[in-house]
């Protein structure tokens, strides 16, 4: 088993009475690509934000285990890629992939194999504002692809990106994984999720219901309906979020 | 890698990118001209009938300055544009990352939220000497009729509208962090700047606190440098005001911070400002920078002061709507505050104009303590004021001094002005607009 980059545990987070997440735990692991997946208000873009410190939890503990890691510092881990921005409306993707290589001082070298693989070069000097959705969520995803931290959270990458896209996207994501690289996204097509990822973690009402990898989610939804194992992995996540 | 000189250069390309595209900035610019021109013309036309345009009666050109007639009307102008235009062109710097998004991913550097509001009011500030541009023009212009400019004069109510500038762009990007959306921020900000104009009301009416609290307020502390006068008090004060601004505004840019640590956290930058405000009205030293050394007294006057070491309390009788007070305070106060290193004055009256006080036996005193040795009397005229001081020092005063400098008359009237301003600086300014966003996009 590879080692634990990140130990999430007892994290919570309450937006006046609502109860976003109660004491949530779960791990990273180095060089996997990890799933969130939940139903809508499950508690997941509010656990990213909480994990990645843009949001105050109110409790609960999340610890670095990285050697490189700053304790002080998530960023010094992992890089949050927020769902639903536009940023630098003005200005065009080139300058806009410059924020990761010289901002944050990214991969440079995996500069055109991103823009290659997001098929990005049609529209490198189009300033981000004037892009489709799912051409700005290319970019959003590249940004992230290409900096610098060892772990890289993205709330859903696949929003607003067709069928060839998504697989184009996944495709990407799945490479630079087996690079080595460990990424942790939330994802709302249930079935995308189980095929793309090593191991994923169901949220459900704040709560985490199940961690593990398809196949031993797909175990433990049998042994909770009674039956043979679901074919479909939506089965699966109905079984264990009811 | 990261390299740091790299991620800075990238940021202060970014918020000049960002300022150069901004529309609000460029609004900002066009106006600029067409207000500066308006000044400069109503000035140039004032001072040109003033000095003799049109039959003006002799010996009142004489006593005419361009920094009173031409450079601080002018220049005022720029007083217009930092209160209602550029507030919006900060808050739209500050604001737009946090709407688009962009602050959230460009927080996860190392780079500390003060430090990146910094560049940006850096940059907005670098915008603002981009449209004192339209002032610089109005000086070329003067200049070319044959007029005079004294250039410290000049620098001084530079440095006033840039310490100006400075304030209200902390002030935006605090309310631009602190509030959830730009319209709200400009609310704040504009309502922050109403509450400088009730001050400066109630300083006026009342006096006592609200008089020293008043000579903070942008407004009041830019009316020292329109008079070519540097008084060091006030820059420190406003630089302490514009740290204390963006400091709120870093504190409020932060990520991952409860509101209640934030609110605390501004609380207590509020106190250590006021408090370094309040330190800074201590601060005495300053520079009368005027060609005709309008706020000073005459130089053998000041040696004799300056040698005038024992404490001098000064208790005047005088309500603060009262023209006396005024003249007394602008006239001889002030310039003695700068020079003697030990003189505290004091004003008394029980209502704000005086006028019903007047049938008072003791209204209108005004009384001298010089280390121990006291007088009274009622004049406020600088020459009655020090004369008394000196008797209470016993010193001899100086010899009268010739006859004073006299001014720079010229009646000329504003040619070109309109075709410069409303014209060519508008359309100028459309054309780089145009040709920036080409080069850059």
């Amino acid at each position: 088993m590879s080692e634990v980059l990140v130990e999430v545990s007892g994290l919570s987070k309450a937006y006046g009475r609502v109860t976003a997440l109660d004491g949530v735990g779960f791990s990273i692991r180095s060089g996997e690509l990890l799933g969130l997946i939940g139903p809508n208000g499950a508690g997941k873009t509010t656990l990213f934000e909480c994990l990645a410190a843009v949001q105050p939890a109110n409790g609960g503990r999340v610890i670095l285990k990285a050697p490189q890691a700053d304790a002080r510092r998530r960023s010094s881990l992992m890089f949050y890629l927020p769902d639903a921005i536009a940023p630098w409306p003005g200005q065009p993707v080139q300058w806009a992939l410059e924020f990761s290589l010289d901002f944050l001082g990214g991969r440079r070298n995996a500069y055109r194999e991103v823009v290659d693989d997001l098929k990005l070069a049609p529209f490198l000097r189009t300033p981000l504002g004037d892009l489709s959705k799912g051409q700005r969520k290319r970019v959003l995803v590249s940004l992230g692809l290409l900096s610098p931290q060892p772990v890289l959270l993205i709330d859903e990458p696949f929003e607003g990106l067709d069928l060839r896209q998504t697989r184009d996207a996944a495709a990407a994501l799945r490479k630079h994984v087996a690079a080595g690289r460990t990424i942790f996204v939330s994802i709302h097509q249930i079935s995308e999720a189980a095929r793309l990822c090593d191991r994923l973690v169901l949220l459900s009402e704040g709560r985490v219901v199940s961690e593990g990898t398809p196949d031993e989610l797909t175990a433990l939804a049998a042994r909770r309906l009674g039956q043979a194992p679901p074919s479909d992995f939506e089965e699966v996540f109905l079984a264990l979020t009811e | 890698m990261r390299s740091p000189s790299r991620a800075w250069r990238w940021l202060l390309r970014k918020e000049c990118c960002e300022l150069v595209l901004s529309r609000s900035w460029w609004v900002m610019l066009g106006l600029t001209g067409p207000l500066v021109g308006l000044s400069f013309i109503d000035a140039v036309r004032a001072y040109g009938e003033a000095s003799g345009l049109g039959g003006t009666a002799a010996g009142l050109a004489d006593a005419m300055w361009p920094l009173d007639g031409i450079l601080a009307p002018t220049l005022s102008a720029y007083e217009v544009v930092a209160l209602f235009l550029l507030p919006f062109v900060a808050i739209r710097m500050v604001a737009g990352d946090r709407q688009s998004g962009a602050a959230r991913l460009e927080m996860q550097h190392s780079i500390s939220p003060l430090a990146r509001v910094s560049v940006k009011a850096a940059v907005l500030l670098g915008g603002w000497s981009v449209a004192s541009a339209a002032g610089l023009l109005a000086c070329i212009l003067w200049k070319s009729h044959g007029g005079s400019i004294y250039l410290p004069e000049v620098g001084s109510i530079a440095l006033g509208h840039l310490l100006n500038a400075g304030f209200i762009v902390a002030l935006a990007a605090a309310a631009a962090s602190i509030s959830e959306h730009p319209s709200t921020a400009a609310i704040l900000t504009l309502a922050f700047t109403v509450g400088t104009w009730v001050l400066s009301l109630m300083a006026a009416v009342h006096g006592d606190i609200w008089e020293r609290l008043a000579a903070y307020t942008p407004g009041e502390m830019l009316q020292a440098f329109q008079h070519a006068l540097i008084p060091l008090s006030r820059v420190l004060a406003g630089l302490a005001l514009v740290g204390g601004g963006l400091s709120i505004a870093a504190v409020w840019m932060r990520t991952g911070v409860a509101v209640r640590r934030r609110a605390s956290e501004s609380i207590a930058i509020v106190a250590a400002g006021s408090a370094l405000v309040f330190a800074c009205s201590f601060v005495r030293t300053g520079w009368d920078v005027s060609e005709n050394r309008r706020n000073s007294f005459s130089e053998p006057e000041e040696e004799i002061l300056r040698r005038i070491r024992t404490p001098l309390a000064i208790e005047a009788h005088l309500a603060p709507e009262d023209p006396r007070r005024f003249e007394l305070e602008r006239q001889t106060l002030s310039k003695l505050k700068r020079i003697m290193p030990k003189v505290e004055v004091r004003y008394v009256s029980a209502t704000s104009i005086g006028l019903f006080e007047q049938a008072s036996p003791h209204y209108g005193e005004i009384r001298y303590d010089l280390g121990g040795r006291r007088a009274m009397n009622r004049i406020t005229t600088s020459e009655g004021v020090l004369e008394t001081i000196y008797e209470l020092a016993g010193v001899a005063p100086p010899k009268e001094e010739e006859a004073g400098r006299h001014g720079h008359p010229l009646a000329v009237r504003p040619a070109h002005a309109g075709l410069l301003f409303y014209g060519i600086w508008p359309v100028a300014v459309a054309a780089l607009r145009l040709f920036l966003k080409w080069r850059l996009v």
